[in-house]
Parts: C-alpha cells; structure tokens; sequence
C-alpha cells in the first residue's frame, strides 16, 4: 500500500460516490410512487443507518482490514453492482400499507425489513468508500475531491435520469447500476496484484447482471390504497400513456367508470343536461387523480361545472380574467370557459402533466392548450405569480390533495407553500379591485381542512392590513367539498345574495358570507354535531380566535412558510377526546402519515441500536479511555443531530425556492456534502487547538442560520423569477458557508478521541451513525410541530452543547492524528 | 384483523363499521341456514346497542333479517359463517356486506309495503332478498355479469319473484322503472349520481356510502322533500375491506 492516489482509484469512488447519491434520489421517487411522499425522508435515514452500520464495522474491524483495503474494496465495489438493482427488487417483495400500521402489528416488521433491505447499498458505497480513503491515506484531499465531484455528478444524473425514465424501470437501475459495475472494473485494472484471474472476473460481471434483470422484472409495488391500484380493478380500465418527470410519475387511464368531479354535484340534472363527458383520469405518482374531459368544442357539455361549490366564484365576477394553479386535466380551465372567462392563464407545475393535455391527448382534451384565449404556463404557482405583477380577476388554488389522500390525512407531512398564510397574501396581492380568489377543500368529518383554510384565509388578510376579514370571505359547502372565496373588494349586497341563490338552487350550505344567519347554514347537508363551520368562522373573525384554535379538537392553525404542513390536524391532546367521542370508529380520524413518522422514528431507532450500538457493546471495551466514553458519545451524538436537523429543514426550506423537492433533495444533499467535505479537509489542516476551532465553527454556523432563518423568505420572494439554473447555481452558493461551517467539527472531534485513544473512534462513528438515523426522521418530526426556526434553533443547541463538550476531550490530548478520512463518509 | 387475508375482493361495499367485526366476528357454529343462528345473529349482532353502534330497531326489518336465508347466497367454502357479523367474499372481488349493515341501511330507507325499490350493486342478491321481504318490488343492478346472473338463480330459487335483476352499470339508475321511493346503493361512490337523486321520489329515501375507495366513507342519507330541496346526511363511518387484484382474479 503506496498511500497514493491513482487516477483510476479516484475515478472509481467517484462513480461509486455519484451511484450512492443518485440511488438516494431515485429511492425518494420510488417511495413515492409506491406509498406517499413523507417516506422520502425515510431514505436520509436509511441511507444515514447504512453509513453508520458500515462506519461502526470498519472501525470495529480495523486491525484486519489493514492491508485488505484493496480486496474489499474491489468486492465491496462488486456487492453494490449487485446490491444496487437487488435491494430494490427485494424491497418490493415486502407486503408494507402505511394504512394498515395501527391495525396489524406485522406491517412494524415489513416497514424494519424494508429499512434493512433499502440500507444495504448504502452500506456497500459507505465500505467501498472508506477503504479507498485508508489505501490513499496520503492524498486524502485529492481524493475528497474525486468523492464530492462524484457525488455532485450523481444528483445531477439522478435529475437527468427521472426525466427520461420511470424511477424504477430498467434505464435509471441500470444505469447506477452500471456506474458501479465500471468503478469494480476500474479497480481490477487498478489493481497491482491481480485478486481473481480475468475469466473469472468476467464471468463475475453476471452477477450484477442478473440481479439487474431480477429488477428490471419488479415493478413497483403500488400500495392498494392508492387511487390507481383501486381504478385498475375497473372491468374496462386501461393503462392509455404513462409520462414522467422529476415531479412525478403520471398514469393516464381510460375507463367508461371514471367520473371525476371536483366535488358533488347532486342537484345536477343529468336527463336534462347531458352525461358527464368521457374522461381520462391521470394519475400522479399512482394516487391523486386528475380527469382530462372530451371536450369536442362544445362548452355546454361542462354544465356540471356550474353544480359544484367552487364555480360559486363566477356568480361574482364577470368575463373575469382567470389564473388557474394546477390544472391537472385542466378541469378548472373547462370551467371558466363555461363561465365566460375572457382569458385563461394554466399554471402547470408537472410538465408530464402538461405535455399529456397539451399534446399527448390533445385531440381528446379539444385543443384546450391551443385555444387563443388560453394561455399555458409551466412554471410553479406560487413562484409564477410572485414574479409576474399581473392581476387576475379570478385565482383558482387547485383542491387540496386527492380525495383519496385528503380523508385518510396522508398529507399530513407534506409541505405545500400553496396553503400558507404568505401564499393566500400573495394571492390576494394578484387580485384586480373586483377580484376573487378560491380554494376548495375537501372536507372529512369530524371538521377540519375547510376550517384551517377560513383561518389562514382570515390570517393573511389581517396581515395585508384588511381591518374587518369576515367581509371579505365567502364560504360554502356541499356533503364533501367547501369553497371559500376571498374577495379583494368588501362584499356588496348583490354579492351576499347571489350566493345565496347560488347555494339554494344546488342544495348546498353558506358557513360564512357578511351577515349571514346560523338558520340557514345547516339545511342541506345536515350536520348531527350543528352548524359548526358557522360557528368556526365567526369565532376565528372575532378576537377569540386565539381561544378557538386552543379548544377545537384539531389543529387548524394556519399553515405558515415556517411551517408548511396544511395537512397536519393531529393534535395529541385530542387524543383521549377523539378516543373517547368515537369509541371503536378513532382509528379513521387520525392523520396516517403522522402515524407513519412516528413508525418510521422507532424502527429508526430499532435499527440504529442493533446494528450500529450493539455492534459496539459487544466488542468496544476501552477501559484506558473510560472517564470520556460519555464526552465522546455526547459530543458525537449531539453532532449527529444538529447536521440531520439542519440538512432536513433546508431541503424542506428550499422546496419553496425550487419548486420541485427532487431539485431541492439533490441540490441540498449535495452541497451540504460537497461544502462540508471542503469544511473537513479545511479542519484537517487547522488540527492544532481543535476546541477553539470548533468553537469558531460554531459560532460562524449559528450566525449564518440565524441570518438565513430571518432572510430567507424575503429573499427567496425576491429572487422568484429567476430561471432554475441560477436558482440552483444560488442555492449552492448560499449553502455553501453554513455546510462548511458545519463539516468542521466532526473531524477535530474525531481527531481529539483519538489522541486519547483510538479505542473511542469506533463508539465515536456509531453514536454519530445513530444519531443521524434518528435526526433525520426526528427533524421532520419537529418541523411538523415546532416549525422550521425552531429545529435550526434544537440544531445550534446541539452544536453549541457539542463545543462545551469537546472541551474535557482536548484536554492533555497528544498529537499527531490525520482525522480526514473517516469525515469525508459522513 | 384475522380475517382480512381473505376477505378481499374489490368495489362492492364491504361495509363494516371500523373494528366492529374483530370483536363479533366469531360467531355462531350451529348448524347453516338454521333458525336459531339467524335468531343470534339478529339479537346480538344487530339488534343490540353495542360499544360505538346503534342497534337496529325497526322490527319489520328484524323480521326480514329472521326470514332470509343467509347462507343460501354465501357461496359454499364460507357458508359456515354466513351468520357471523362479517361481511364474506362471493367471488369476482366482490363482497357480501356484514349483516348489521345490511340491516342497518334497510332501516334508514324507512320502506313501506307498497315501496318500489331501486338497488346498485346486486352482489350475492342477500341485500335484495332482505328489501324484498319488506317492499312491493325491488329492481337490482350489477356490473359483474356473473355476478348478476347467479343472484338471479339463487333469488329464483328462494322464491323471491319480485325482484327484477339486470347487468349493468349502477351510475345511469334504470329509468324505464323510476321513480323509486327509496335507493340504496351497496357500492361506494365519489359522489352521489345525479340519475338516482332524478330517479327517486319527491319524499324518497336513499342510502349510499359516499367517500374515497378502500377507505373511510360516510354512509349518507339523501332525502328528498316534497319540494325537491335534497337533504343529506352522514350516518355513520363506514369501511371498505381492502383487495386485491391477485385474489380478485383467482376466485
């Protein structure tokens, strides 16, 4: 072992390096496509267990890897070739329903095998990585630079590769695949002493093959719950075109049986009327689902338009210029044209989406795209509208979520910078003086999305400087949509009695509207527990509002760019109250992805123990270092959280500025890496006086999070307009400091265990591995409640506590310790 | 749930109230079809005001849950539970839904001797026999081919003459018959069809699950006055048992 790098080496960990994060990636998509989307957080902690697993191994095993570095490098590159494509074939084999978590106690064991099975690359990339840093121990920093040049390579082909395949169809495993398989070819030519004759090494080249074809072969399994699964039990269903981009995964279906409605339309009078037309019901990542109409030219055939709760805002507005959000199947577009718009603005965030109306079933959907008085945009709502000045005389913000997903609550930890106080003010700022925006919600009972939307609605217009909120709404429901409608103007009189003709002639219920009276609010669809969105609304217009939020039995406090998480209702103080009120029929009233997270943190901790502790508590008795096990574990553990704490909010952070969360995953993920990588190398050299050091660290990452938390908003809403290349170049650039800031005290930490004893590096990577396992699912936890300040606060907590705790570590330390390796696989 | 392993089958509703059949579900092992199982089933299962459900009371549908014989329309490796509280599959993914809320959504129709009654989603024919113990006429209809037309044989052989019926789909309603004076819809729906509210009486009564599939639904009780005004209400939760395709197509 010469210590040196050789080119061929360097080029090998970086595809490795690019591989592991692209798989990351590509894992998010899959989950998302095969349950919901909070999983994707999931993966972090996979990926960080894997790690930590493979971190607690080598350094347990050190003495017998030396002078093996290069054999198990080699093969370790060979297991992931064959890893990569087999983890995932596995991994769908196992029966897990997010739904059925709380009722049947095996799915804890399907969601711990899938952790296992899903941390097994990450192992592998981890091992293979490590060992590369132990044979080329003399250039450490070149070889950094291969590692983080590597790793940036691969979140960009991740990118690259959603838009030209299916996350789990055969291209994109085969290509990362395929990375791996030419970084183990690499090494063989790399290798000084041939470690298997060449036949045999081309016969091995099989193996990742055939795991590869067992891939290609498994298709994603696609939980039952979910919207498609259910409509591909149709008699005549069928599967017309599937189109996908970084977004989503979009499933066009044809069935005479899909009858997509935004919402109930009893009063309609079918034999008078017409049939609903044809549909083509698109699916987004296999769950909520959007119909493409036939539209043959004739507006008339969308009459059922005008018998839903959300076109009430055309009885207000007339020949209005209209901006729709999230036109799906471009329903909403039918609609103002039914209702004479004179112009219809698209704002389509999914391009697969787009495309599909646009071209794919364009002949279909009537040309609608192609119409002179309809404009399509591909751009992200919110970001649209903050950075064009125009006002509109209506805004369509698109219905929450799918049916499907809004009853179960499995939103619950979505972000969505649609439904925020800032966005409801940005909206009202778009308005012409007569203008109007509405949102429509899908309503579960007991109570609760259409209460919060009144809240955030009656927030943000007191944050525009409205005086009296309660004139400015319009609020209506039917059995299991409401709308509420936000008017820029005072409502006039001839307003208030337009929708009341509105709400009698289609059965439906006024909650608010100026003047309103409790007797005619719940009179159609009658409601056993009163007339309790009434009430709601009153309460949250007077000054009780405050009472109101502490005493309902969910939380419906509005949703803030702090705190994304419209979906979020569960409280659990209600907890003995909904038990209680509901007796057997609970179950259904809490919100499922809450549910999930809390699963998915114990198994998080499950496994992180097992196989990263235990490993330890078998074999690390240190008794020379014994007063700083805990000093160590503690510095190590509290390093661990702060870095997932922060890595998770910012990539939830910048989903608001990237618009879509693939791009803020892969552009967070990786400067974070790349920066602190930079950061650690940079520590390296700064070895001496390391408790200072890390104080510096420290005290520069708190002053560039505290400048972020309190600028990142404005900013982010000045620099809306920008194309997605300078938003991503400026992201990076804007990580950039707080990641090196944060990169420095891992490895002067590790560096001062080991001038003790090098007993303690192995109890210093596994309590790190740990801790990262649990940071990341406990900061989604706590940016649900406590919001985003406050997890970057937990996080500078646990940097500051981790500096007071390097203290008793440095002292009487000896020198002469090169600390970088082991940092750069963190 | 045990028995949800083999309880799939898809779009009918296999309404149960959430957990409900857990605690009830063993039950009665006497002999099929036997009068005293029927006696059980009515006065524990769905007579009874139990833990997080109202009993049904109505006595006319009690009796018609007395009379009808059950287990004729379970098909034969499930007859052995046709009276335990559970709904039961009948083959092409479909269900026959739990007693209690067969029992329960008859009682909200509020039927009459006299009543023409239009049902979606025939199933295994259970539901129809149980209507037609009560109503003058009742008209049946069923997506799954097979399906229908084995509950037409068996409603025949039980001798149930009144009741009419047809393959189709449930959404259009059977014009040629309406208007109806109570609809009940036994297959979940995202919203109510606006042919049925057309094809029901001024002052009929309609039961219909509405809400996302697999899921929570709401049972609604949709009204309609003398004036036209459609009034609805939710009832109470209600469940579909979650299938799958695989089992759907193997039975």
């Amino acid at each position: 072992m010469t210590g040196r790098l050789s080119p061929l080496l360097g080029l090998a960990v970086a595809l490795i390096s690019a591989a592991g994060i692209a798989y990351q990636i590509v894992l998010m998509r899959i989950l998302s496509i095969a349950q919901w989307h909070h999983f994707a957080y999931m993966v972090i902690s996979v990926a960080m267990l894997g790690f930590g697993a493979s971190g607690a191994l080598l350094a347990l095993f050190r003495g017998r890897l030396a002078g093996r570095e290069r054999t198990v490098l080699w093969w370790g590159a060979l297991a992931l070739s064959a890893a990569l494509p087999a983890s995932y074939a596995l991994s769908q084999q196992v029966p897990f329903e997010t739904f059925e978590l709380a009722t049947q106690p095996a799915q804890m064991l399907h969601l711990f095998t899938l952790y296992l099975i899903l941390s097994v690359p990450f192992f592998l990339v981890s091992t293979c990585i490590t060992c590369a840093f132990l044979l080329a121990s003399r250039s450490v920093g070149a070889l950094y630079a291969w590692n983080m040049a590597g790793s940036g390579a691969g979140a960009l082909l991740a990118v690259g590769l959603l838009y030209v395949a299916v996350p789990a169809d055969w291209p994109v495993l085969g290509a990362l695949t395929g990375l791996c398989t030419i970084a183990w070819a690499l090494l063989g030519l790399d290798g000084r002493a041939a470690l298997v004759r060449r036949p045999v090494a081309g016969g091995l080249v099989l193996v990742p093959a055939l795991a590869l074809l067992l891939a290609a072969w498994t298709p994603v399994r696609i939980s039952q719950y979910k919207g498609l699964s259910y409509v591909l039990d149709f008699p005549d269903a069928e599967i017309v075109a599937r189109r996908f981009s970084p977004l989503s995964t979009v499933t066009a279906v044809r069935s005479d049986m899909i009858r997509e409605t935004p919402g109930e339309i009893t009063a309609y009078p079918m034999s008078e009327l017409g049939p609903l037309p044809e549909q083509i019901g698109l699916f987004f990542d296999a769950g909520s689902v959007s119909p493409i109409n036939r539209f043959q030219g004739d507006l008339g055939a969308f009459a059922f338009l005008d018998y839903v709760t959300g076109t009430v805002a055309y009885r207000l507005v007339e020949a209005p210029d209209t901006l729709v959000i999230g036109p799906g199947g471009g329903t909403d577009v039918l609609a103002a044209l039914y209702h004479g718009a004179r112009h219809v603005t698209a704002v389509e965030v999914d391009p697969a989406a787009a495309g599909l109306v646009a071209s794919g079933f364009s002949g279909f959907a009537g040309g609608l795209y192609q119409r002179p008085d309809v404009t399509l945009v591909v751009a992200e709502g919110r970001g649209y509208l903050q950075s064009h000045e125009r006002q509109y005389d209506v805004i369509q913000v698109p219905l929450f979520g799918s049916f499907t997903a809004a009853a179960s609550g499995v939103h619950a930890l979505n972000e969505s910078y649609l439904y925020t106080v800032e966005a409801f003010g940005l909206f009202y700022r778009r308005l012409t003086p007569g203008g109007v925006f509405v949102v429509t919600s899908w309503l579960k009972s007991p109570p609760r999305d259409a209460i919060k939307v009144f809240a955030t609605a009656v927030e943000a217009l007191r944050r525009e400087g409205v005086a009296e909120p309660g004139k400015h709404l319009v609020m209506i429901r039917s059995l299991n949509s409401a709308t509420l409608v936000v008017s820029k103007a005072p409502l006039s009189a001839d307003d208030v009695a337009a929708v009341r003709v509105f709400c009698q002639a289609r059965s439906f219920d006024p909650c608010h509207f100026p003047g309103i009276l409790e007797e005619e609010t719940n009179r159609y669809v009658v409601l056993s527990e009163g007339a309790v969105y009434y009430s709601a609304a009153q309460a949250l217009v007077s000054d009780h509002a405050e009472d109101f939020y502490r005493d309902y039995l969910f939380y419906v406090r509005p949703a803030t760019d702090a705190r994304p998480y419209f979906f979020r209702f569960f409280k659990w103080t209600s907890l003995p109250r909904l038990v209680r009120g509901m007796g057997a029929a609970w179950a259904p009233f809490v919100e499922w992805g809450y549910v999930a997270l809390i699963a998915t943190m114990l198994q998080a901790g499950v496994a992180s123990v097992v196989f990263i502790l235990a490993p330890l508590l078998a074999l690390g008795r240190a008794p020379a270092a014994r007063g700083l096990k805990r000093w160590v574990v503690l510095y190590f553990a509290l390093l661990g959280l702060g870095y997932m704490f922060l890595e998770i909010v910012f990539m939830q952070r910048f989903m608001l500025f990237l618009a879509y969360p693939v791009y803020s995953v892969a552009v967070v993920l990786t400067s974070f890496l790349f920066f602190s990588g930079l950061g650690s190398c940079a520590a390296g050299r700064l070895a001496a006086r390391s408790a200072r050091n890390v104080a510096v660290a420290v005290a520069g990452l708190a002053a560039v999070a505290t400048v972020y938390l309190a600028v990142l908003g404005p900013v982010f809403e000045a620099l809306a307009g920008l194309p997605d290349a300078a938003k991503i170049a400026l992201s990076v650039a804007g990580l950039a400091p707080l990641a090196f800031c944060m990169g420095i005290p891992f490895p002067l930490g590790l560096q001062a265990a080991a001038n003790r004893s090098d007993a303690l590096l192995p109890w210093a990577w596994g309590i790190n591995g740990c801790a990262s396992v649990l940071g990341a699912t406990l900061a989604t936890a706590s940016a649900v409640h406590l919001g985003f300040p406050a997890v970057v606060m937990m996080a500078l907590v646990c940097y500051g506590l981790a500096a007071l705790a390097l203290r008793p570590m440095v002292r009487r330390e000896r020198p002469g310790f090169g600390a970088g390796a082991n940092a750069a696989v963190s | 749930m045990p028995q949800q392993s083999h309880v799939r089958g898809a779009g009918i509703l296999a309404a149960c109230l959430l957990g409900i059949w857990v605690v009830w579900g063993a039950g009665a092992e006497d002999t099929p079809g036997s009068k005293e199982a029927r006696e059980r089933m009515v006065e524990q299962d769905i007579a009874r005001t139990g833990w997080a459900r109202e009993g049904v009371k109505n006595e006319t549908v009690l009796n018609a849950m007395r009379t009808v014989l059950r287990h004729e329309f379970v098909p034969e490796p499930d007859r052995g539970d046709a009276y335990a509280d559970r709904p039961l599959p009948i083959g092409h993914g479909q269900t026959i839904s739990q007693p209690y809320i067969v029992a329960y959504m008859t009682e909200m129709l509020g039927l009459k001797p006299e009543h023409t009654v239009l049902e979606i989603g025939t199933g295994s024919g259970y539901q129809a026999a149980v209507l037609a113990e009560i109503a003058a006429k009742v008209y049946s209809i069923e997506i799954v081919k097979p399906l229908a037309e084995r509950a037409t044989d068996t409603l025949k052989k039980q001798g149930y003459d009144t009741v009419e019926v047809k393959h189709g789909d449930g959404y259009f309603g059977w014009p040629e018959h309406a208007p109806f004076d109570a609809i009940i819809v036994t297959a979940a729906a995202s919203h109510i069809p606006p042919p049925l509210v057309e094809q029901l009486k001024p002052g009929g009564r309609m039961a219909i699950p509405v809400g996302p599939p697999l899921q929570t639904q709401n049972l609604i009780l949709v009204e309609k006055l003398e004036d036209g005004t459609l009034r609805r209400r939710s009832v109470m939760p209600v469940r579909f048992v979650p299938l799958t395709r695989g089992q759907a197509e193997a039975e």
